[in-house]
C-alpha cells in the first residue's frame, strides 16, 4: 500500500471533506461563544462601575477622602482603584494611578493599562466629575476576565487542533482500510480475468454495503462458473455424440470407395451417409434448442393458454403409440388450468415426458397425465408405471447428454429431459421428479393463479 | 415450367439448390448478391423467390425482400437462414416472406414447400366443397370420406391429416409440414410418432392393404396418390 493513494480514496476524501465541515462549525461556534461571554462580563463591569460610582453621590469631600485612604489600606494589590484628583488632574487621595488616564471622557466606562513590575495590567474604570471640580476614578482590574477569554480561546486552539489530528487519523485509517479492500478485490478479480474461475472477491461477514455488493458478485462469479462448467460439458459431450457418428460416416464412405462393386451398393453406402447426417443434425438442432429455450427469448411469444388442453393434444397425439405398445394411456385433472407461456414449447416438454414414461413403461402398464390448479400452484404431471429412477440420478438426469445407466442401450440423446427442465424454467416452473409406487411422476409446477380475470383475456387457440 | 429465382451468396450452395430444384422439375437462375437478386426479380417474374437470409454487401436478405414488396413484386418467397431462432423466424416472415426454412435442411424439404407456396400463390378455388383423389372422396361440408363409395370413418384429427396430404395430392408433405398444419404446433423437431398416426390412416383408406394410396418419402414426409 502507498501512502500517496490514501487521498485518492473515496473513504479519506470523506473524512477530510466532514472534518473541514465540523471544524469550521466548531470554530464557528467557539468564536461566537468567546465575544458573547466576552461582551457579558464587560458589560456587568460596566454596571457595577456605574452603580459603585453612584454610591460616592453627595458624599462630603472630607469623608470621601477618609474612605479612600482607608481604601488604599485594604487593598494594597490594587484589584480596585478608588481615586481622587483635583482641577489640574494631580492625584489628591486614593489608589496611586499613572498619569495618562484623565484624557478620558467623564461618564462613560473605559479601558487603560497600568505598568505594574514592568508588566500592563487592564482595568476598566469609569471618571465622574465631582462638584468641586475634582474628579472620582473608579476601575476594576480585568487580569480574571481577560484570563478566562484566554483560557476559551487555548481551549478552542487545543480542541481544535486534537479535532484536526483525530479526523485525520480516522480519515488515514479508513483510506487505508479502503485501499486494502479495493486491493484485495483487485487480486481476486484479476486472478478471475487470469482463467481461474473459482476465485471469489473476499468478504467479511459484516453484511456492509461493499460487503453485499462482493457477496452478489460472488453470486454472479458463481452462476458464471457453472454456466462456463456447463457449456464445457456440453462441449465434451457434443464431441463426443459427434464424434461417434462421424467415425462412423467416415468408415462407411471410405469402405465403400474400397470395396464397392456396384451401384447398388454406392446407393447404399449413400443412404447410410445421409441417415448418420440425419441424426447428427437433429443432435446439433436440439442442443440449439435447448441453448435458445434457456436464454429466454422465447418468452417474447408468450400468451395464455390451458394446460389441460395442450395435456388432451399431447395424449391424442401419442395414443396410437401407446396402443401399439399396450400401455393405458389416460388424462385426469383439473380442466382450464390457465397460464402465460408458449403452447409448442409446453407441447414439446409435455410431449417428451410422455414419450420418455412410454419408452420405459413395460407392456400391461399405465401412463396418467394430469394437470391440477390449487393452492399449491398450477402445473402438469405424468406418472408412469415404469421402473422409475433412482433417487440419486433425479437432478442428473435434467443434465444435457446424462442417460442413466439403463437407458443407456434405449434409442434417444440424452437431451429430452433437458429440454424439459429449459423450457420449465423458461415459464417460472419447477420441476420435480418423486416416487409413484411403482414408476415415476415428473410434474411442472408454476406459481398458484393470480385470479380469476387471466381466463376472461385466454383467446381461443386457433385452429385446434 | 415453374421459374425460380434463387438469391444465395455461396457458389456451392447454390448450385446445390439449383440442382435440385432442376431435378424437380424447375427452371432455375441464380444470383449472388443482394443486388443482383434485386435485379433480376424486378426486371423478370418469376413464379418463386428463394432467398438466403445472409448476403455479404449493403443488402441482406430481408433488405431485398422489403425493397421487392415496396416495389410491388408478389412472387411467393421462401427464405433460407442459418439463424433458428423463433424471433428471427418472425422478422422475416414480418418483412413479406412466405415461408422460412433453417439450414442445414433437407432438399425434399425445401421443394416440398417451394410446391405449397407455388400452389398457393396460384389460387386454389376457395369454395371447394369435395376433394377428389383416386377413388378417395372427401367432402368437405358433410366432413366425411369415401372410399371407391365405402365411407371411411375418421377420428378429427386423422380427418385432418388426411385432408392436408389430399390437399396436396402429389406433392412431397414433410412430417414438419404435416405436424404445424394438422396440430398446429409449431417448430419442433418432428417425430416417429406421426409415422404411426399415418400408418393408421393408412389402414383405414386401405383396408385390404392393397397398394397403400400414402406413400413413404424416405427420410423426408409423404405423398398421397390415385394408384396405377
Amino acid at each position: 500500500m502507498r501512502l500517496a493513494e490514501l487521498p485518492r480514496t473515496t473513504s479519506f476524501r470523506l473524512a477530510m471533506l466532514f472534518l473541514l465541515l465540523f471544524g469550521t462549525a466548531a470554530l464557528l461556534l467557539c468564536g461566537f461563544l468567546y465575544w458573547q461571554t466576552k461582551d457579558f462580563l464587560s458589560e456587568r463591569e460596566d454596571e457595577t462601575l456605574v452603580t459603585e460610582q453612584a454610591a460616592f453621590d453627595g458624599m462630603d469631600a472630607s469623608d470621601l477622602r477618609e474612605l479612600l485612604a482607608a481604601h488604599v489600606v485594604m487593598d494594597p494589590h490594587l484589584q480596585r482603584l478608588l481615586t481622587l484628583f483635583g482641577p489640574a488632574g494631580e492625584r489628591v487621595a486614593g489608589s496611586p494611578v499613572g498619569p495618562p488616564v484623565l484624557a478620558q471622557p467623564s461618564d462613560h466606562p473605559f479601558t487603560f493599562t497600568q505598568q505594574r513590575n514592568g508588566r500592563p495590567v487592564y482595568f476598566r474604570g469609569l471618571i465622574r466629575h465631582l462638584p468641586d471640580r475634582h474628579y472620582l476614578l473608579v476601575a476594576h482590574d480585568m487580569t480574571s476576565i481577560r484570563a478566562f477569554g484566554n483560557l476559551v480561546l487555548e481551549s478552542c486552539l487545543w480542541g481544535g487542533l486534537a479535532t484536526v489530528l483525530l479526523g485525520l487519523t480516522g480519515a488515514a485509517i479508513a483510506g487505508a482500510d479502503a485501499i486494502r479492500r479495493i486491493e484485495g478485490v483487485t487480486r481476486a478479480i484479476q486472478r478471475i480475468v487470469r482463467g481461474d474461475l473459482s476465485g471469489r472477491l473476499p468478504t467479511r461477514g459484516d453484511s456492509g454495503d461493499l460487503d453485499r455488493l462482493a457477496q452478489e458478485i460472488n453470486f454472479m462469479l458463481a452462476e458464471i462458473e457453472r454456466l462456463m462448467l456447463e457449456v464445457k460439458g456440453v462441449c465434451d459431450n457434443v464431441a463426443h455424440d459427434l464424434r461417434t457418428p462421424l467415425t462412423r460416416l467416415l468408415a462407411g464412405l471410405e469402405r465403400a470407395r474400397r470395396s464397392a462393386g456396384s451401384a447398388e451398393d454406392y446407393a447404399a453406402a449413400v443412404d447410410e451417409g445421409i441417415e448418420e447426417i440425419r441424426g447428427l443434425l437433429k443432435t446439433f438442432a436440439a442442443v440449439l434448442r435447448i441453448a435458445e429455450v434457456e436464454s429466454g427469448a422465447r418468452r417474447a411469444g408468450f400468451a395464455y393458454l390451458d394446460l389441460s388442453e395442450i395435456g388432451a393434444d399431447v395424449v391424442e397425439f401419442y395414443a396410437p403409440i401407446a396402443e401399439q405398445k399396450g400401455v393405458a394411456l389416460s388424462q385426469a385433472g383439473d380442466a382450464a388450468v390457465v397460464m402465460r407461456g408458449d403452447p409448442s414449447l409446453l407441447f414439446e416438454a409435455i410431449g417428451n415426458l410422455v414419450d420418455n414414461a412410454l419408452k420405459f413403461t413395460p407392456p400391461g402398464g399405465r401412463v396418467e397425465l394430469r394437470t391440477f390448479a390449487n393452492d399449491g400452484g398450477r402445473g402438469i404431471e405424468v406418472s408412469d408405471s415404469g421402473p422409475g429412477i433412482p433417487a440419486d440420478q433425479r437432478e442428473a438426469v435434467l443434465r444435457r447428454f446424462y442417460r442413466t445407466e439403463q437407458s443407456r442401450h434405449t434409442p434417444g440423446s440424452g437431451l429430452g429431459l433437458a429440454l424439459v427442465a429449459g423450457v420449465a424454467g423458461l415459464h417460472d416452473m419447477a420441476i420435480a421428479i418423486t416416487d409413484a409406487n411403482p414408476g415415476c411422476r415428473v410434474a411442472l409446477i408454476g406459481a398458484p393463479a393470480a385470479g380469476k380475470a387471466e381466463i376472461d383475456f385466454m383467446p381461443a387457440r386457433s385452429g385446434s | 415450367m415453374t421459374r425460380v429465382l434463387v438469391v444465395e451468396d455461396d457458389p456451392q450452395t447454390a448450385e446445390e439448390i439449383r440442382s435440385a430444384l432442376s431435378d424437380h422439375g424447375f427452371a432455375v437462375e441464380s444470383a449472388g448478391t443482394g443486388r443482383e437478386g434485386l435485379l433480376k426479380a424486378a426486371a423478370e417474374s418469376y413464379d418463386a423467390i428463394v432467398l438466403d437470409r445472409m448476403l455479404p454487401g449493403g443488402l441482406d436478405g430481408l433488405g431485398v425482400l422489403a425493397t421487392l414488396r415496396t416495389a410491388g413484386v408478389e412472387s411467393p418467397v421462401l427464405i433460407l437462414s442459418a439463424l433458428s431462432g423463433v424471433d428471427e423466424r418472425i422478422r422475416g416472415l414480418r418483412a413479406g416472406g412466405d415461408d422460412y426454412l433453417t439450414k442445414p435442411f433437407d432438399f425434399l424439404e425445401l421443394t416440398a414447400r417451394l410446391d405449397v407456396l407455388l400452389r398457393r400463390h396460384a389460387g386454389v378455388p376457395q369454395c371447394e366443397t369435395m376433394l377428389r383423389v383416386g377413388q378417395l372422396v372427401m367432402d368437405l361440408l358433410t366432413r366425411t370420406v369415401s372410399h371407391a363409395g365405402k365411407p371411411v370413418e375418421l377420428l378429427p384429427r386423422e380427418y385432418r391429416l388426411l385432408e392436408c396430404l389430399m390437399r396436396h395430392a402429389g406433392q412431397v408433405v414433410t412430417r414438419t409440414m404435416l405436424f404445424e398444419d394438422v396440430w398446429n404446433y409449431h417448430h419442433i423437431e418432428p417425430t416417429n410418432v406421426i409415422d404411426v398416426h399415418i400408418g393408421k390412416l393408412r389402414r383405414k383408406i386401405d383396408p385390404d392393404g392393397a397398394g397403400s394410396m400414402i406413400q413413404t418419402v424416405r427420410g423426408a414426409g409423404y405423398i398421397l396418390r390415385a394408384p396405377g
